[in-house]
């Protein structure tokens, strides 16, 4: 039925089956709507948010995806201004992911500002010393150039590509596509790092207090860092997984194996100056601010294993993904970005989540969070949004551009030629 | 600067945060609009064919697009960076030069049950080209492309006195409800039409005489060579393979009735370069 609107060269599921795939996302994104609905209706008394644990899982997925999400910037920086051309296999794949990781940031934090309908007062009314505000320009800006990013690869489909308008707009676009490149990692490098600073800046939170590297906190360096490094083992992770369920080679083993060792190098430099921020914030920055270390992990669940578990998801990957030969088998490559984008998402859940929950004056006490039905509706919500779009756009877009290429290769039989003459 | 906002106080700060932001927007906004002026001036000069060649041109794997000297062994390995427009390239000069003769060793080339005659000049999109004594040309679909599409269900020529462009769409066809679209092999005004009963297709007056970027005499076999590899590529990445004729060779033929629609698509479009 819609198979003039699927690239040539490929071929894709019956239009029956693709929507079978579609039902049960859509049907959890309608509950998510009506979860989100209720939040924006009735107001944050549906979450189990309040004054003094204002941040819940819906930051913690902010964070988080937008570091995942950092796949887009990072992959277009190494492609259009490094000149990895490689990595053209899969960059197409990246622009739609960080679309999704940054739409459901900004959709998520529509319904959090609890006042939607003031939501642009911080662009009017810039708070200029707040780094929330920098988030926010930075995110807004980015997604907007996502968006712009994401437009050729659309009028890049067979049937819309026969618009002689679309065509030409698509190909003057992408003749300029290195400008967006540039412009992302500008807003990347900084709303990365601002989202970090949000926390090392909190004076009154020693978890999260971290000391200035001139004006910004080391969590501001490494919050860009992390994202650098985790973000191409997300495209791996995702990569692989879109193969895996749509049952195709969809790039060669070189491109992930590229992916791997370029996040197993920045992942190496993340902990490497990890350890020396830790060691710092352990051995000057915590006794300053009155407390012992051990004392962040006194309390359960968070206890000292959290810290561990952080540690090893980053220093594990980073082994396998240096090691060519382990680099080289799927399983090890893959099970290593896997884990390096749970260390990030655990490291993002620290800053947050345990961070708010540490009591940090002598009546304080510890507190107890856990998300309420309508937030984890709003959170289910994003994560079927994201793989709506993705599912419509693999199917309909040329998000791996060499899939057809393989296609060919993998079942190229050999020709034999005649003996031939001419006449 | 921003109405109704009394409370902001500007400070170096200030300037510089809301001077990067509006910056970044400036360059963002800048480009896209710079992106719809250049497509607005391509459309109006009526180049966007020649944008959808150069599209579709890189959209082909390497291997199909494959230097002409690569198909003749003459270069181990060579992709054309011109979209097979040799006249502005060097290195093609550079190899016609080095080459002692191109005569073509017959009246024609016979193979896997086609032929090929060499009395013309042949287009990577299969389509040929005769020079005519009265100084025009007769373009029309080679034995390769007559085989694999038989008689088309449907055609739309261009009108008498339309401008060909080179790699353009020089007409479509339509065949198991799929269309299909030619590519031109030479620029020119057309003069005179005909059809798949007829040899040609059109009667075109060229405008130029240089038609150094189509195949010639001893480029043929190998070049059909290729083409047959590429049609087995094709059809086998659909988990097709072509039946054996009568002489043994894929039955070309046998393509256009057996294989799935989404298949015999496929095909055409690599073949006809119009992935």
């Amino acid at each position: 039925m819609d198979k003039r609107f699927i690239p040539a060269g490929v071929s894709r599921c019956s239009t029956g089956r693709f929507l079978l795939w579609l039902a049960p996302w859509a049907a959890m994104l309608l509950f998510g709507l009506y979860c989100a609905g209720l939040c924006l209706v009735k107001g944050l008394n549906q979450t189990h948010m309040n004054n003094r644990f204002a941040f819940g899982l819906w930051i913690f997925l902010d964070l988080t995806v937008i570091a995942l999400g950092a796949g887009a910037f990072f992959t277009g920086f190494l492609l259009y201004i490094l000149k990895r051309k490689e990595l053209r296999a899969v960059i197409n794949s990246a622009v739609a992911m960080g679309l999704m990781c940054y739409g459901g940031a900004m959709a998520v934090l529509g319904v959090d500002v609890g006042q939607p309908l003031r939501a642009w007062f911080t662009f009017w009314y810039p708070n200029v010393h707040s780094m929330l505000t920098e988030v926010t320009f930075c995110i807004s800006c980015y997604l907007t150039v996502l968006l712009i990013e994401y437009v050729p690869i659309v009028l890049k489909n067979r049937k819309l590509r026969q618009v002689p308008s679309f065509l030409v707009f698509e190909h003057e676009l992408h003749k300029l596509v290195y400008v967006f490149a540039g412009v992302g990692t500008f807003l990347s490098f900084f709303h990365q790092g601002s989202l970090g600073g949000l926390y090392g800046v909190l004076r009154g939170r020693p978890f999260a207090f971290r000391e200035e590297l001139g004006i910004w906190p080391s969590t501001f360096f490494l919050f860009i860092l992390s994202a650098a490094a985790v973000g191409p083992s997300f495209i791996l992770l995702t990569t692989w997984l879109v193969e895996k369920i749509a049952r195709k080679r969809l790039v060669r083993p070189q491109v992930l194996q590229s992916l791997g060792r370029i996040s197993g190098l920045l992942l190496a430099a993340y902990v490497l100056l990890k350890t020396v921020d830790t060691l710092i914030w352990l051995g000057r920055t915590t006794p300053r601010s009155g407390f012992l270390p051990a004392q962040y992990y006194a309390w359960r669940p968070f206890g000292v294993w959290i810290l561990f578990a952080e540690i090893a998801l980053f220093l594990v990957p980073m082994v396998i993904l240096l090691l060519p030969k382990l680099r080289a088998r799927a399983g090890w490559l893959v099970s290593a970005a896997a884990m390096a984008c749970c260390g990030v998402a655990v490291n993002r859940f620290v800053l947050t989540i345990q961070t708010l929950a540490l009591p940090t004056l002598s009546f304080d006490r510890f507190l107890q969070y856990l998300p309420s039905w309508q937030e984890t509706g709003t959170f289910l919500a994003v994560l079927a949004s994201a793989v709506l779009v993705y599912s419509i756009s693999f199917r309909y877009f040329e998000l791996f551009p060499e899939e057809g290429d393989l296609r060919r290769e993998l079942l190229r039989a050999p020709v034999t030629e005649p003996a031939l003459a001419g006449k | 600067m921003l109405p109704w906002n009394y409370g902001l106080h500007w400070s170096i700060g200030t300037a510089v945060f809301l001077g990067a932001f509006y910056t970044v927007l400036v360059i963002v906004v800048t480009t896209v609009i710079s992106a719809a002026v250049r497509s607005r001036r391509v459309l109006r000069d009526g180049d966007a064919d020649a944008v959808r060649w150069n599209s579709d041109f890189y959209a082909l794997p390497a291997r199909d697009r494959a230097c002409r000297h690569e198909l003749t062994g003459e270069v181990a390995q060579r992709e054309c960076p011109n979209g097979f427009d040799c006249r502005k390239c060097d290195t093609h000069r550079m190899f016609l030069d080095r080459r002692t003769a191109s005569t073509p060793g017959g009246k024609s080339y016979e193979g896997f049950g086609m032929t090929f005659p060499l009395d013309r000049l042949y287009h990577r999109g299969h389509t040929w080209v005769r020079r005519e004594r009265n100084g025009t040309v007769t373009i029309g679909l080679d034995d390769f492309a007559r085989h694999l599409v038989g008689r088309p269900d449907a055609l739309d020529l261009p009108r008498k006195g339309e401008r060909l462009r080179l790699n353009d769409t020089a007409w479509r066809m339509r065949k198991r409800n799929i269309d299909l679209r030619v590519v031109s092999p030479i620029a020119g005004i057309v003069l005179e039409t005909d059809g798949p009963d007829g040899e040609w297709y059109l009667r075109v007056r060229p405008e130029q005489p240089d038609l150094r970027h189509l195949l010639e005499g001893f480029e043929v076999q190998p070049w059909v060579a290729r083409e047959m590899e590429r049609i087995q590529a094709a059809l086998s990445a659909w988990g097709q393979a072509p039946e054996p004729g009568n002489n043994g060779q894929p039955d070309i033929a046998a393509v256009g009735a057996d294989c799935p629609t989404a298949c015999w698509e496929a095909v055409c479009g690599a073949m006809f370069l119009r992935p």
